[in-house]
């Protein structure tokens, strides 16, 4: 009969966690939940597109998925330091990714836990720790950097998103100035290597820099007929014989993460595995209209991403001239 | 009553008032594998980052109190974990017990029959539908999905006079369907997408909690029901559809009958921590290496040790990976496939001694 009431008891602390809680709010899914005022230990469930834009706004992160127990990323690229720089200080891990240990969760102490609509099926688990607040990530909800303004008016930080993002504005109309020609009506494609060619998606600081700049999507039928409503970074794959007669104004081209050269020379390299000759064929290759880039940098849905973006415009423009 | 007696192989049985006997071998196994159960669940109670165990859950139930983290660690965490492994290795278990008897083939279970991956490509049609669908509906769609599978089956298969290597041969070629379609799914969707269905395909009990036992618990109760009342139909069917016949077996209505039996279990395994693949076909033969049986006596040690290799696998995972990560699917295979190819090899030496 004890063993009846513990576990009644628990399951009553698992469906309604006692916290300092006093801000009822309703998250991107429509599910209402109660969550501190100023949250102090915030856990991440995505750390490229739910951390690095809380940290690119100063907030310091308990814990976040994907990270080892010392911190140590256990894929190619850490954002943090691709994006923010390094010597930040590294948020904890709980578990290996696929296994999140809700033990190690729970000793991290988060107040909130920061998770996307894909995380919808963890939700009841998770909140034996915290509440949880889900964010839409997917590419057809969010553009840009919506996704950190989203969290800025979360987590009460909307003034810090508004000077980040005010001198990130000034720096675009530096930039369109200083610009060649007219960048309104010019048509750009993001497009992302693995082991195929995949476009890229419209949440990133790189979809927005590009956008800022006055430059507008290059609308392929292939992707676009298929795209599906559960990626955030990417779209749908695109075979080899519609990307080679593609023309955009500019091409943007990255390399996958997994690879250790992501410079131009390694994303040439690349591309040419998958699509032989293409730089003898394709116009923006013959017209000197590609921009590669690291995606590392350019990625996330962050302020600083939109500001690498700039710095690879502006040094592809100068080359240019 | 029960009266001490020889079968006509000269084993040793018990017999019931009621005519029910069971031989005394299988009854010592299974009494065996229930304590082996036991003592595995003790010691898995301890496996984790909190320093909590066996002798805090003991204290815990004679009145004394736990610290916060224990009681979360003990009641939210392991002791969930551990029981719905229990309970779905058992489904699973007996699910593929049931299906070889059906098909009268050792190498048949949820996954060989498509059974499996009817409910997996429904629930991730699903998922990518509605990324936030409720668990009842995901449950729904695995049952649906499975059914499906079923009564295509069924259909293909063809009237009762249909052999067990028929439906075997159809199966294999709907579950090969099935799986392309599958990885064909992963293969497009984008990327968050991919990761977090493959996530779920890989199997894990991280969704292991009270309310989800609360539902599993009626069909665990279901499958010990079921499993005395199917098993004589399986003990018949062993020996073939038509000498099932002869001995009096309605084919006709207890084959669809003992395959929706089976769909039910395995759908519900899949929907509660995805596909374990080979814990059907592992299971019956580890338990008939134990203690080969027939009938009910099968049905129930081919549960128990399922039950024992999910819950084995879960401590693996929790307790020896460490920071590694270990899918329950592939700390199943780690766990089962060795003892498996034992058993294997240890009755080929049998055989070849006995000639």
């Amino acid at each position: 009969m004890r063993f009846l009431v513990s576990c009644a008891v628990a399951a009553v602390l698992t469906a309604s966690p006692v916290f300092a809680a006093d801000r009822l709010l309703t998250d991107d899914t429509g599910r209402e939940i109660t969550i501190p005022d100023t949250p102090e230990r915030i856990v991440v469930m995505h750390e490229p597109l739910l951390g690095v834009p809380l940290m690119d706004l100063g907030l310091e992160l308990a814990g976040s998925y994907g990270r080892a127990d010392d911190g140590g990323f256990v894929i190619a690229v850490d954002f943090i330091d691709t994006v923010l720089g390094e010597g930040k200080a590294k948020p904890k891990g709980f578990g290996p990714v696929g296994q999140p240990d809700l033990e190690k969760l729970r000793a991290l102490e988060p107040d909130l836990i920061l998770a996307s609509e894909l995380d919808a099926g963890k939700v009841d688990q998770l909140s034996t720790v915290a509440p949880v607040y889900l964010q839409n990530i997917s590419g057809d909800k969010v553009h840009g950097f919506d996704i950190q303004e989203n969290l800025a008016a979360l987590l009460g930080r909307e003034d810090l998103f508004e000077a980040r993002k005010a001198g990130y504005m000034e720096r675009v109309a530096e930039l369109r100035a200083a610009l060649p020609g007219d960048a309104a009506g010019q048509t750009y494609l993001p497009v992302f290597l693995t082991d195929q060619i995949n476009v890229v998606g419209d949440s990133s600081g790189m979809v927005q820099a590009l956008e800022d700049l006055g430059y507008t999507r290059l609308e392929v039928a292939e992707a676009s007929t298929t795209s599906a409503s559960g990626g955030s970074m990417m779209l749908m794959p695109l075979s080899a014989e519609v990307f080679g007669s593609l023309n955009p104004d500019i091409l943007v081209l990255l390399n996958s993460y997994m690879d250790s050269s992501r410079d131009e020379a390694g994303t040439r390299e690349k591309l040419d595995r998958i699509v032989p000759g293409w730089d003898r064929f394709m116009k923006p290759a013959l017209e000197n209209r590609i921009l590669f880039v690291d995606p590392a940098t350019v990625i996330t849905p962050t302020v600083a991403s939109a500001e690498h973006m700039l710095d690879a415009i502006e040094h592809w423009s100068g080359q240019a001239q | 009553m029960i009266r001490r007696g020889t079968a006509t192989d000269g084993k040793r049985v018990l017999r019931l008032a009621n005519g029910l006997q069971m031989r005394t071998g299988n009854l010592l196994a299974g009494c065996g594998l229930a304590a082996a159960a036991l003592i595995l669940a003790a010691w898995s109670t301890g496996l984790g980052l909190t320093d909590a165990g066996l002798a805090d859950l003991l204290r815990a139930l004679t009145g004394g109190s736990l610290s916060d983290a224990e009681t979360y660690a003990l009641l939210t965490v392991r002791l969930p974990r551990i029981l719905l492994g229990f309970m779905v290795g058992w489904a699973v278990a007996l699910s593929g017990a049931l299906l070889q008897s059906i098909a009268r083939n050792p190498l048949a279970d949820p996954g060989l029959f498509g059974f499996s991956q009817g409910s997996m490509i429904m629930i991730m049609l699903l998922l990518v539908i509605a990324p936030v669908a409720p668990k009842s509906l995901v449950a729904l769609a695995a049952v649906t999905g499975g059914l499906c599978v079923a009564g295509l089956l069924l259909w293909l298969v063809g009237g009762e006079r249909s052999s067990g290597l028929s439906i075997v041969l159809l199966g294999i070629a709907v579950e090969t369907v099935l799986s392309s379609f599958g990885s064909l799914l992963i293969l497009y969707l984008p990327t968050e997408t991919s990761i977090a269905l493959s996530e779920w395909l890989a199997g894990s009990l991280f969704q292991a909690n009270w309310s989800v036992i609360a539902a599993f618990t009626p069909l665990f109760v279901l499958g010990l029901v079921g499993s005395l009342l199917a098993g004589g139909a399986t003990s018949a069917y062993d020996l073939g559809t038509e000498m099932a016949q002869a001995l009096g077996e309605p084919v006709a209505r207890s084959r669809p009958l003992i395959l929706l039996f089976a769909v039910v279990l395995s759908a519900a395994a899949v929907t509660a921590v995805g596909p374990l693949v080979f814990l059907g076909v592992l299971a019956p033969h580890i338990a008939g290496f134990l203690s080969p049986a027939v009938g009910r006596a099968r049905l129930l040690l081919s549960g128990l040790v399922g039950g024992m290799l999910v819950v084995a696998a879960d401590a693996l995972t929790r307790g020896i990976a460490g920071g590694l990560p270990l899918p329950l699917g592939l700390s199943l295979t780690m766990v089962g496939v060795p003892l498996f190819i034992i058993a294997l090899r240890l009755q080929a030496l049998r055989k070849l001694q006995s000639h």
